[in-house]
């Protein structure tokens, strides 16, 4: 089931006004999830092959804990749910960014110490069943 | 509760330190890096004078007997808890049973010596002379005046599963605040009363070499090791009162850096004293490192502090609006 095209077409002409990355919507039988780049909107097809992690908040990305010299979960990391696989710097605070669910790390998606935004895509995870 | 399983040495409970009473002959106590307890209790949500638990000989384990809240700051230390590895400088929250383990510190980007763990709301202990920091010398405040020891139990103020939000974290203020010079970690330094009363080459020694950190070091004062200090003619004074950070000479001519426990008056000469503002790099820097003193003024010496306290009341902003938020 999916939204009725003019819904997603409203929702998309408002995306395109804001600062917002990516616009997820999801409700019973419903998953809409629009990606948003300098006024370019697109749909992103469904099922993802993968689960994309965004940033929780605005922040400096980081893959490793700055008094650790390796990243919290380099691709390929087997993660459990729950574990912290990046950090986001807000000024002095460290906000870690979780995985949902056990998965293994496909992709390291933003470089280490980019300012993000509210829904910038961080790290790739292939989800794993058991 | 927490219940303390290892059979541990010199860990002590401590607050911010007890002022104002060294007129009593009280020294001050206090965590030797005072700015990582503020920052765990920052974390969750505690107010500035809590107590918490500063470990300095590893591993260091506890048990928790019912959930609690708590924050890990300082040395780096691999923790875990169950076995599953904590960020350091973060805080989480343990349930009923569940065994926090403070392995080496680890020494990848920040060599540091101390971990301090924070419990919400703080450690339980009653205040005394306005402060619950253990005050070894006089076997008074902490827990019982003493060191922990095995089997010893504390409570926290505020425990209980989701009492707290948890999972925030804060860069250690050594990347926030650095401080080097010619390639070793630097202390800004006053020149004390009887600085001017070296010769010129000790004078110049003392800002030029390095020193290093010697194994006769603790909570009450570091002995350094480097060149030797030597004043123009010998000094001889009655006994004076002295605060922590003061640099005395000993006849010797290396220097002890008085730190918490240090007893309130001595009768060395004094060539420097560490500002206040950087006493926490002095209590991190691990035996056996070397660091440079560095001449500062007054006014430095307070704009230091300055930069201190607002480098907490950002961390404490962005973490209360943090805390709204979720």
């Amino acid at each position: 089931m999916s939204l009725p095209a003019a819904d997603i077409a409203r929702l998309a002409a408002w995306l395109a006004q804001t600062d917002l990355a990516a616009l997820d919507l999801r409700g019973p039988g419903v998953h809409l999830r629009l990606h948003h780049v300098a006024g370019t909107v697109t749909e992103v097809e469904e099922p993802p092959p993968v689960t994309v992690i965004t940033a929780p908040s605005v922040g400096h990305f980081l893959a490793a804990h700055p008094l650790h010299d390796h990243p919290l979960a380099p691709i390929g990391t087997r993660v459990a749910a729950g574990q912290a696989i990046a950090l986001l710097r807000v000024g002095p605070l460290l906000l870690p960014v979780t995985a949902p669910c056990p998965a293994i790390v496909v992709d390291v998606i933003a470089a280490p110490g980019a300012a993000v935004g509210y829904g910038t895509p961080l790290i790739a995870l292939h989800p794993l069943t058991d | 509760m927490i219940e303390i399983l290892s059979d541990t040495a010199l860990a002590t409970v401590q607050d911010l330190g007890r002022t104002g009473a060294l007129n009593w002959g009280v020294g001050t106590s206090g965590a030797m890096d005072p700015l990582a307890l503020a920052a765990g209790n920052i974390l969750l949500g505690n107010g500035a004078g809590a107590a918490a638990i500063e470990v300095q000989v590893f591993p260091f384990l506890v048990r928790f007997a019912e959930p609690c809240a708590f924050a890990l700051t300082g040395a780096d230390c691999a923790a875990s808890l169950d076995g599953r590895p904590l960020l350091p400088w973060c805080s989480a929250e343990a349930a009923a049973g569940q065994i926090l383990r403070l392995g080496l510190p680890a020494a990848a980007t920040w060599r540091a010596s101390r971990a301090y763990l924070c419990l919400a709301g703080g450690i339980d202990v009653p205040a005394v002379l306005g402060s619950r920091s253990t005050q070894l010398r006089g076997a008074f405040g902490g827990h019982d005046g003493r060191a922990l020891r095995q089997g010893d139990r504390l409570a926290a103020v505020a425990p209980g599963a989701g009492q707290r939000p948890t999972g925030l974290g804060a860069v250690p203020p050594a990347f926030c605040l650095p401080l080097s010079q010619d390639g070793l970690p630097a202390i800004r330094v006053l020149p004390a009363a009887e600085y001017d009363r070296y010769t010129a080459a000790s004078r110049a020694a003392f800002w030029g070499e390095p020193w290093r950190i010697t194994p006769q070091s603790d909570r009450y004062g570091y002995r350094l090791a480097g060149p030797t200090l030597t004043p123009s003619a010998p000094i001889e004074l009655r006994s004076h009162g002295i605060v922590p950070g003061v640099i005395q000479v000993p006849h010797g001519g290396q220097p002890i850096v008085q730190m918490r426990d240090a007893q309130p008056s001595g009768g060395y000469p004094k060539i420097g004293t560490i500002i206040e503002a950087d006493l926490w790099r002095l209590g991190q820097a691990p035996i056996g490192s070397r660091l440079r003193f560095v001449e500062t003024d007054w006014e430095t010496a307070l704009a230091a502090r300055d930069a201190n306290e607002a480098w907490l009341a950002n961390l404490a902003r962005l973490a209360d609006l943090r805390r709204i938020a979720t």
